[in-house]
């Protein structure tokens, strides 16, 4: 899996503007040539921090003049070729979102309360059963985890939307309900690389769909893990009927739990998912699934 | 003000040692802090960080980070060189997960956390008296600030230079006197650094259970250690309400912005 003497590049440009005002700005730029040890060196690659400017430029285009908001974006060379990725992450009253419409989390942050009870069975909307799955799912994966049977007409796959790992390899798709990720991927010229997620697309097949009496709306979540150990999975939910509440089952319970889907991959707005001090930005999509 | 930071570090972790050489510079200017890749690089012998992962390997880690660097500061007038270990380990048995977090290579101190751990039996209630080891003291110290018991003194100690290469002062609190800077790419903490524990009280009954390692990161005042007493080891959770005695010995630990852990017992 891992290509030798591979030389990996990077130049990562993030800022951070507060109510509209710029608080922070950051370059950071080096290589690593993957060896038997990686020798990671900083360097000055014009063409990768030209590229991030740009991303970046363009990300402030979306500025909310009333949140705390992040701008990352990078821009990575292996194998000659240039890859670029970018992100905005919106907080507002402590709650953040990967995406560049502040109004997304303003709708999900006005969610009335409607109900006390968080034991109830849930209804993962706009996506957010992906954040669920990358846990209980792709998580695991990485740690290739015990087997757990997850429903027939469930698929949770890792997609790629880029042409080369930071290795070198081509980028490959994995089905995570039976395979851990294909991609190596790092944050910086610093760090190890690691099988990691990328962009994970939930999808069902003529799974059964009910709604369940009383339930809870689950639209927005503001983070996840998976301990390997323990084979717990957390969710923090921020936004729900129910109000801001964690949810912690094993994976199996997860999977027990799993009642029911609905229609077509909607894209969650994305997951910042640190692992080994590691924050990537990972897609994130999934149809509409009901858990009891 | 600029300040600047090169340095060199091996680092091993995921099996494979990253040798990382860097140098950076930060101003804030206007209230906008601007980092940028700064020049130079620094000659430095470092350890032979995949032979000390080797003898750490035979405990059979969940997660083993080891690393040792060597960095010049320059911030205004001042010009400072500071040499860091650190040892990161998580061990695993059935449910448990011991941490252990240290500034030195000691491979004896990993290998009897593992060797209890191994042994460890069911979950049992806290016992009335307990001791704390240095290192789980270290990880308790700055979840002491503000709230520690009456009868103890949480002081931050003198000697070294802190981020801004200040002299580190003497404080026992707010407004404390330094800042902590763990990298260039974010602005100084204005914090305690290398807390310790002082009590009038310095006797510690070696007979009374010890907590010998965390079994999860310190939460507020709760504790969840692995306690050796006598042959027998077992996990627990341990809230700290009061600290009858502080031993005068003490070891620099990574927690925080430091702290030095000494043996005290509740």
């Amino acid at each position: 899996m891992r290509s030798t003497d591979t030389k990996f590049a990077i130049a990562t440009r993030d800022e951070l503007w507060v109510d509209g005002q710029l608080t922070e700005r950051r370059l950071s730029c080096g290589t690593a040539v993957d060896g038997e040890r990686i020798v990671a060196t900083q360097t000055l690659e014009d063409d990768l921090i030209a590229a991030c400017d740009a991303e970046i430029e363009e990300l402030r285009t979306d500025l909310d003049p009333d949140a705390r908001v992040r701008l990352v974006a990078r821009a990575r060379r292996v194998r000659g070729m240039v890859m670029t990725d970018k992100t905005m992450t919106i907080t507002i009253d402590g709650v953040s979102i990967v995406s560049r419409d502040a109004s997304v989390l303003r709708r999900a942050l006005a969610m009335p309360k409607t109900t006390d009870r968080t034991d109830l069975p849930i209804v993962w909307r706009d996506g957010s059963a992906s954040v669920l799955l990358h846990e209980a799912v792709g998580h695991a994966a990485e740690h290739e985890a015990a087997f757990v049977k997850w429903p027939s007409w469930l698929r949770v796959n890792d997609v790629p939307d880029f042409a080369l790992d930071d290795v070198g390899n081509d980028a490959k798709g994995a089905d995570l309900v039976s395979e851990p990720p294909r991609c190596m991927r790092r944050e910086s010229f610093r760090d190890v690389p690691l099988r990691r997620m990328t962009n994970v697309v939930v999808r069902q097949t003529r799974a059964p769909f009910a709604l369940p009496d009383e339930y809870i709306d689950v639209h927005l979540v503001a983070g996840g893990a998976y301990d390997p150990l323990t084979d717990v999975v957390t969710i923090h939910v921020a936004a729900s009927s129910a109000g801001a509440f964690t949810y912690h089952r094993t994976r199996a319970d997860v999977a027990k739990s799993l009642a029911g889907a609905k229609g077509a991959p909607i894209d969650y707005p994305g997951v910042i998912c640190s692992r080994e001090g590691q924050e990537l930005a990972v897609g994130s999509s999934a149809p509409l699934i009901v858990t009891e | 003000m600029i300040y600047q930071k090169r340095g060199r570090v091996a680092r091993w972790e995921h099996g494979r040692v990253v040798d990382v050489s860097e140098a950076g510079i930060a101003v804030e200017l206007r209230g906008i802090l601007v980092v940028s890749p700064g020049g130079g690089s620094v000659d430095a012998s470092l350890d032979d960080v995949a032979s000390i992962a080797k003898s750490l390997l035979r405990t059979k880690p969940e997660r083993l980070i080891i690393s040792h660097g060597v960095v010049e500061h320059i911030y205004d007038t001042f010009r400072w060189r500071e040499e860091t270990r650190r040892l990161h380990v998580a061990l695993t048995h059935n449910h448990l997960r011991a941490l252990i977090d240290r500034a030195d290579f000691n491979v004896e101190e990993v290998a009897k956390v593992a060797h209890a751990l191994r042994r460890a039996g069911a979950e049992r209630d806290a016992p009335p008296r307990i001791r704390l080891a240095p290192t789980v003291t270290a990880a308790l110290l700055p979840h002491l600030v503000g709230v520690a018991p009456p009868n103890v003194r949480l002081v931050q100690s003198a000697g070294g230079l802190d981020g801004n290469g200040e002299e580190i002062r003497e404080a026992a609190g707010p407004p404390w006197p330094n800042v902590f800077r763990p990298s260039y790419r974010i602005r100084p903490v204005r914090t305690p650094l290398n807390l310790r524990l002082e009590c009038d009280v310095d006797v510690i009954d070696r007979d009374v259970p010890e907590a010998i390692a965390l079994l999860a990161p310190v939460s507020g005042l709760m504790l969840r250690v692995l306690v050796a007493d006598g042959g027998r080891f077992y996990p627990t959770t341990i809230r700290v309400t009061r600290i009858d005695a502080v031993s005068p010995d003490r070891t620099w630990y990574p927690y925080g912005a430091g702290a030095f852990g000494s043996e005290i017992m509740l």
